[in-house]
C-alpha cells in the first residue's frame, strides 16, 4: 500500500491530505487538521460576559461570526431580546465578514488555480510570468485587496476593529454609526462595487476555461445541504437551521437547540476536526448550500449573477467548483445590502437593552461565510461550566472526503499517480474553504 | 527586494490576515512563504522572519526551529508567539489534564504538555504585540523603522474625557451595553486598562466603546518589570478615579480571560516571568 501525503497552503489553517491507493485502487482518502488550541476546555470557569471578546480569537478570519454568535448564546440564556438598531449594526458586521471572507476566498486563496501561479502575490519567482503577466497578476492583487479592504472597513465601522470586534454586546451594540462615518462606508462600498463585479466576470471566464480544460468541476453527485438562512432572501444574522434534502425536494427546519436531533458528529483518529452527518447522508454546508435554495438575493446585481448562474447550472447544482462562483454572488450581494443598511439611519434609537444575567443554557445561532455556526454555553454562578463550538467546515468535512476521492480515483489508475493530482487536491479542499482554526478551535 | 516569510504556528491567522490589510507592502516587497497565501511548502532564506502562533505541537517545535535558520531577522508577532496567548487558558491545571487525554490522536502531530512562546527556544530579534497587532504596525516592522512615534499608552491613543467628578462606586459589568460616546470608560465604571497598556493600536476598542482589555501588553514603564508592578498600577489608577473598593477591581483583573491579555507579557500559566526589553518591542 502507498500513502499520499498532501501539504495544503492557501486555505485557512493547518491541515493536509492522505491518500491510500493499492495497485491503482484507492482506498481512502482522508483530510487531517492539524492543529488544536482546546478552546471548549479552555473557556471552562471563565466568566460567561467575556466570551464575545475571548471566542472570536478562535480564528482571526472568522472573528465577527465568532462575536456575533457569542453575543447571541448569551441573549439566548439571559432571554433578551435587542433592538432593532443593534440588529441592524449586526447584519452589517455579519455582511463584513461575508465581503471580507468571499473576497479572500476568490481572489486570494484560488484565483492562483486558475491563473497557474503559486500566489497572487508570487512576483519574479514563478517561472510561468512575463513582464506584462506580471504586472497584471499585481493589478488583480492590488483590485482584489480594495474589494477585500472593503469587507474589513466595514467590520471596523460596524465592530470597532476588524479583527476581534468589540461593538456587540449583550443587549445591543455599544453605539450606532454616525451619519458622517456611514456615509464615508457607503461610499467605499460603491467604489468597490464595479470593481467586485469586474473581478468576479474575469473570476467566472477563467474558471470556465479551468472546466474546460480539466474535463470536471469535480464531485457533482448531490448531498445535503445545510444553511442557517431560512426564508427565500438570504439573511446572515441566522435564524433556523435549514436543510435540503440530497434529492432536492424535501427540507427539513429546526431552531439551532435541537441540533443534535438532526446532525450526527462523530471524532476520527486521524483529524484533530470530526465530522457531522444528516441522517446518515453527506452535507455540504458554505456559498453552494445557500444558492442552492435562494430564489431571489433581494439585490439587483446579486439576482443578475444568481440568475446566471442557476441557467448555466441548474438548481441545486452539484459540482464542487461551483462552491466558488456562488461565493461571488454572494460577495456581489453582501456590497449592495451593506449599502442599503448604510443608507438607512444608523444612530438612532437605544444601541441597546438593559439585562439581567442569568444562568442557564444559551444557543447562538449565525450563517456565516462557511455555513451555520453555532455556540453553546451552559452558564452556572455566571460562569461557563461547558461549552460548545459547532462549526460549519466540521459539517464539510465527509464532502470534503468525498470529493478528494473522487479527484484521486480520477487521476490515479494501475499505471501511475498523474501528477495534476496534487493540484487537484488543493482545488478541492479550497473549493469548500475549510477554515481550520475554527474546525478545531 | 526585501524577502519576508510569515511562519504560522498554533493560532487563529489573526496576525496574517491583519498583515494582508496593511497593502502597501505588496509592491515594495517579496513575500517568499506565507501558506495561508502562497502555495510554498518549506520556508526559503529570508531578509526577515514573522512568526505567529504559539508553540503547541512538535510540528510547530520543528517548523519553527528550522524556519529560523533560513532568517537574517526573527520577529515575534502577536500575543501567541510572544507569550503563548489564548492557548495558555488550557494549561490551568484543572483543564490541562483532561484536554491533553482527550486530544490524543494518532496521525496527526501530538501536542506538547503545554503551549509556548517562541522564545522559549529560539533567539527572537523583535516583538510585535497586538491581538493582532494593527496593520500599521506590521509596516513599520517590515521597513525597520525603528524610531518610536508612537503613543507609549492606549489611553494616549484613546481621546475620551476624563472627569474629575464622576467617581463610581462599582464596576459594571463586562457587557452592559450603553456606553457614553466622549467620557472616559473609567468614569463610567468600566474595568478599562489603557492606562497602562502599550499604545500605538490608535485605541479601536476604547474608541468603539470597549474597555481595552491590554492585548498590546505593558508600556515601556512596566515591560521589564514583574506583572504585579503593572497590577499595582492599574488599581492606583482605579483609586485615583473611582470610588471603587480594592479588591473588586482586583478579582475583575484576575479573573481568567482578563488575566489572559493582562499577563500576557509575563507568561501568566508560568512561575518565572520572562522580560523582554523594551527596545525589542515595538
Amino acid at each position: 500500500m502507498t500513502r499520499l501525503l498532501f501539504p495544503l497552503s492557501r486555505i485557512e489553517g493547518h491541515a493536509q491530505v492522505a491518500i491510500e491507493v493499492q495497485e491503482g485502487e484507492v482506498l481512502s482518502a482522508q483530510f487531517q487538521a492539524t492543529e488544536l488550541r482546546g478552546f471548549e476546555y479552555l473557556v471552562q470557569d471563565a466568566p460567561a460576559d467575556q466570551m464575545p471578546v475571548v471566542t472570536p480569537r478562535i480564528c482571526g478570519v472568522c472573528s465577527t461570526a465568532h462575536h456575533v454568535a457569542a453575543v447571541k448564546a448569551l441573549e439566548d440564556a439571559y432571554e433578551i431580546t435587542p433592538p432593532p438598531l443593534a440588529l441592524k449594526i449586526r447584519e452589517l458586521l455579519m455582511l463584513g465578514q461575508l465581503l471580507q471572507n468571499q473576497a479572500t476566498s476568490l481572489f486570494i486563496f484560488t484565483m492562483p488555480d486558475r491563473l497557474g501561479v503559486s500566489s497572487i502575490f508570487q512576483l519574479a519567482s514563478d517561472a510561468v510570468t512575463t513582464d506584462k503577466s506580471e504586472r497584471q497578476l499585481t493589478e488583480v492583487a492590488t483590485r482584489a485587496l480594495q474589494v477585500r479592504q472593503a469587507g474589513t472597513h466595514l467590520i471596523s465601522t460596524a465592530g470597532g476593529q476588524f479583527i476581534h470586534p468589540v461593538k456587540a454586546v449583550v443587549g445591543g451594540v455599544t453605539g450606532g454609526i454616525p451619519a458622517q462615518q456611514a456615509a464615508e462606508m457607503r461610499a467605499e462600498l460603491e467604489a468597490a462595487l464595479p470593481i467586485a463585479c469586474e473581478l468576479f466576470d474575469y473570476y467566472w471566464e477563467i474558471s470556465i476555461a479551468m472546466g474546460e480544460r480539466l474535463g470536471t468541476w469535480g464531485d457533482d453527485a448531490p448531498a445535503c445541504y445545510l444553511s442557517a438562512i431560512a426564508g427565500r432572501q438570504p439573511n446572515f444574522y441566522g435564524n433556523q437551521m435549514y436543510v435540503l434534502s440530497s434529492s432536492g425536494d424535501a427540507c427539513s427546519m429546526f431552531p439551532a437547540r435541537d441540533f443534535r436531533k438532526y446532525l450526527t458528529y462523530e471524532a476520527t483518529e486521524y483529524s484533530y476536526a470530526g465530522h457531522t452527518s444528516f441522517q446518515g447522508e453527506v452535507i455540504r454546508a458554505n456559498s453552494l448550500a445557500r444558492i442552492n435554495v435562494l430564489h431571489d438575493m433581494g439585490t439587483p446585481a446579486a439576482n443578475r449573477y444568481l440568475k446566471r448562474f442557476t441557467e448555466a447550472f441548474g438548481q441545486p447544482a452539484h459540482a464542487i467548483l461551483l462552491f466558488d462562483l456562488a461565493r461571488g454572488i454572494e460577495l456581489v450581494y453582501a456590497i449592495e445590502r451593506a449599502i442599503e443598511i448604510l443608507s438607512e439611519p444608523l444612530d438612532e434609537g437605544d444601541p441597546a437593552v438593559p439585562h439581567t444575567p442569568q444562568d442557564g443554557e444559551g444557543f447562538g445561532l449565525v450563517e456565516a461565510p462557511r455555513g451555520p455556526l453555532i455556540h453553546h454555553y451552559t452558564i452556572e454562578d455566571g460562569k461557563i461550566a461547558h461549552a460548545e463550538f459547532i462549526i460549519p467546515t466540521v459539517h464539510n468535512m465527509l464532502a470534503i472526503e468525498r470529493a478528494l476521492r473522487v479527484a484521486a480515483e480520477r487521476y490515479i489508475d494501475a499505471e501511475r499517480v498523474n501528477m495534476e493530482l496534487e493540484r487537484a487536491v488543493g482545488r478541492v479542499v479550497r473549493a469548500f474553504d475549510p477554515c481550520i482554526a475554527c474546525a478545531t478551535h | 527586494m526585501k524577502n519576508f516569510a510569515v511562519l504560522q504556528l498554533s493560532g487563529c491567522a489573526g496576525c496574517e490576515v491583519s498583515l494582508l490589510n496593511a497593502d502597501a507592502w505588496v509592491d515594495q516587497y517579496n513575500l517568499a512563504y506565507m501558506p495561508l497565501v502562497t502555495s510554498v511548502h518549506d520556508v526559503p532564506e529570508v531578509d526577515l522572519l514573522l512568526v505567529s502562533g504559539g508553540v503547541r505541537t512538535d510540528e510547530d517545535l520543528y517548523k519553527l526551529r528550522h524556519a529560523v535558520q533560513r532568517a537574517g531577522e526573527v520577529v515575534a508577532v502577536g500575543t501567541c508567539a510572544i507569550s503563548g496567548g489564548v492557548a495558555n487558558l488550557g494549561d490551568r491545571d484543572e483543564v490541562r489534564e483532561l484536554f491533553i487525554a482527550q486530544a490524543r490522536r494518532r496521525h496527526v502531530p501530538h501536542l506538547l504538555p503545554k503551549s509556548h512562546p517562541i522564545d522559549a527556544f529560539v533567539e527572537v530579534d523583535r516583538y510585535l504585540p497586538g491581538c493582532p497587532p494593527m496593520s500599521h504596525l506590521f509596516m513599520m516592522v517590515l521597513t525597520g523603522e525603528t524610531e518610536k512615534t508612537l503613543a507609549r499608552t492606549v489611553c494616549q491613543d484613546c481621546g475620551r474625557k476624563k472627569l474629575r467628578d464622576v467617581r463610581p462606586e462599582h464596576l459594571v459589568g463586562f457587557q452592559t451595553g450603553k456606553v457614553d460616546p466622549d467620557i472616559c470608560l473609567i468614569n463610567q465604571g468600566y474595568l478599562c486598562i489603557g492606562s497602562s497598556t502599550r499604545g500605538g493600536c490608535g485605541a479601536p476598542c476604547t474608541r468603539a466603546g470597549h474597555p481595552c482589555v491590554g492585548c498590546r501588553g505593558p508600556s515601556d514603564a512596566f515591560i521589564e518589570k514583574e506583572s504585579a508592578v503593572w497590577m499595582k498600577s492599574i488599581a492606583r489608577v482605579f483609586k485615583g478615579m473611582t470610588d471603587i473598593p480594592e479588591e473588586e477591581i482586583q478579582t475583575g483583573l484576575r479573573s481568567p480571560q482578563l488575566a489572559l491579555f493582562l499577563f500576557q507579557f509575563s507568561d501568566y500559566a508560568d512561575d518565572k516571568a520572562t522580560i523582554r526589553p523594551k527596545e525589542k518591542v515595538l
